[in-house]
């Protein structure tokens, strides 16, 4: 909404200064007043256009949001000797100069470890992030650590147009975790921070 | 009120009923900075593996004494105890313990021992578990962590022995059933 407010007020601004017509308004007379007023509108004129070709055409708020993001339930494994994964298209939205963003993920393990739990036992999950949607697979994410020189597509903060996703969110059960799990019901909280670039 | 009050509780239903859903995934608000938070939740089922079964072959045994064939076999369990229990049926009769050749036939007895290296157990009985074991394997494979975890005891008394005939190969097959405990 901020984005768009601040597009609308830049637009607003240029088609204001494109109305004004004042260097060729009907001239009412040829007195030397109304010489001096024409020739201070032409001034005037002429700082404004200087002053508006300066405005940026979208000032850019350096704001960031994620959206869309949904539960990952695996339910009931089956095989434990092959990796599983789920992922999910998500809406980034990134209001800078390049629509650049960053992204950092930390788990509820120790230290922000990616780890499910079920009571003392612990089960690692991996994470992986795409700056497109519709992936099953991305750059591989290290908790704490943020993930550099991501760009989203996204034109509205929770992508109610343009598109609806903007990156993708894969979380991976690796086959060698699952093996030596100790039997129970996992669970666990991922956090993603993103900020602007 | 009364309305609101409904609702809360209605909520509290749909939660009790749901406790997996419990946490629900958090959406970020704009700003320099936007958090968001999912929860992952997974579910391990009970799982036992038997491996390293290697066949047992007796060959020119002296009937005079008994014959007996020790293997250490794999046995991964993934329960909160690593317990399993483990059943035994042969080809014999209603699954008996017994080798044959044609008509002939010949017993033998089956050990199991929850170590590895062990040359003896506790012995079998055709399709009746042996409960209260535990592994100490730690990859289904035993790929890494011990090698093996179990002791498998073949074994044919001297007896047995005195009861075959010479020159005659007796064949059978001993099926094991690992389950988890």
């Amino acid at each position: 909404m901020a984005a768009d407010a601040h597009a609308a007020t830049a637009f607003a601004i240029r088609e204001s200064g494109r109305g004004k017509s004042w260097g060729t308004a009907p001239r009412p007379s040829a007195s030397p007043l109304w010489q001096f007023a024409a020739g201070m509108r032409l001034v005037l004129a002429g700082t404004s256009a200087i002053l508006l070709a300066a405005l940026p055409a979208h000032a850019a708020s350096n704001k960031v949001r994620v959206t869309g993001l949904s539960d990952v339930a695996f339910g009931a494994i089956a095989n434990l000797n092959s990796d599983t994964s789920q992922s999910q298209s998500v809406c980034l939205f990134a209001d800078t100069n390049t629509n650049g963003y960053n992204v950092t993920a930390t788990g509820t393990g120790p230290g922000g470890a990616f780890e499910l739990s079920s009571g003392s036992n612990s089960l690692a999950y991996e994470v992986q992030w795409s700056s497109s949607s519709g992936q099953v697979s991305g750059a591989q994410l290290s908790p704490n650590l943020p993930l550099t020189a991501q760009s989203s597509t996204a034109v509205q903060q929770t992508c109610n147009n343009g598109p609806s996703t903007s990156a993708s969110l894969v979380i991976f059960l690796r086959s060698g975790a699952l093996s030596s799990a100790t039997a129970g019901t996992y669970s666990g909280t991922l956090t993603l921070v993103v900020g602007a670039e | 009120m009364t309305n609101g009050f409904r609702r809360l509780c209605t909520t509290c239903v749909v939660a009790m009923l749901m406790p997996g859903t419990a946490f629900a995934a958090t959406q970020g608000t704009l700003g320099a900075t936007s958090t968001g938070s999912i929860s992952i939740g997974a579910s391990i089922p009970n799982r036992v593996q038997i491996s390293k079964l290697t066949d047992v072959s007796f060959t020119n045994q002296d009937p005079s004494v008994n014959a007996s064939n020790a293997q250490s076999v794999c046995v991964w369990s993934n329960t909160s105890t690593k317990g399993y229990n483990v059943t035994a049926t042969g080809s014999g009769t209603a699954s008996a313990f017994t080798l044959a050749n044609g008509a002939l036939t010949v017993p033998y007895s089956v050990e199991w021992a929850g170590s590895s290296a062990q040359s003896s157990g506790s012995a079998l009985t055709a399709g009746t578990a042996l409960t209260g074991l535990t592994s100490t394997a730690t990859n289904m494979n035993c790929a890494s962590g011990p090698a093996t975890s179990a002791s498998l005891i073949v074994k044919i008394s001297s007896a047995n022995l005195q009861t075959m005939q010479a020159a005659t190969t007796y064949t059978g097959t001993l099926t094991l059933v690992v389950a988890p405990e």
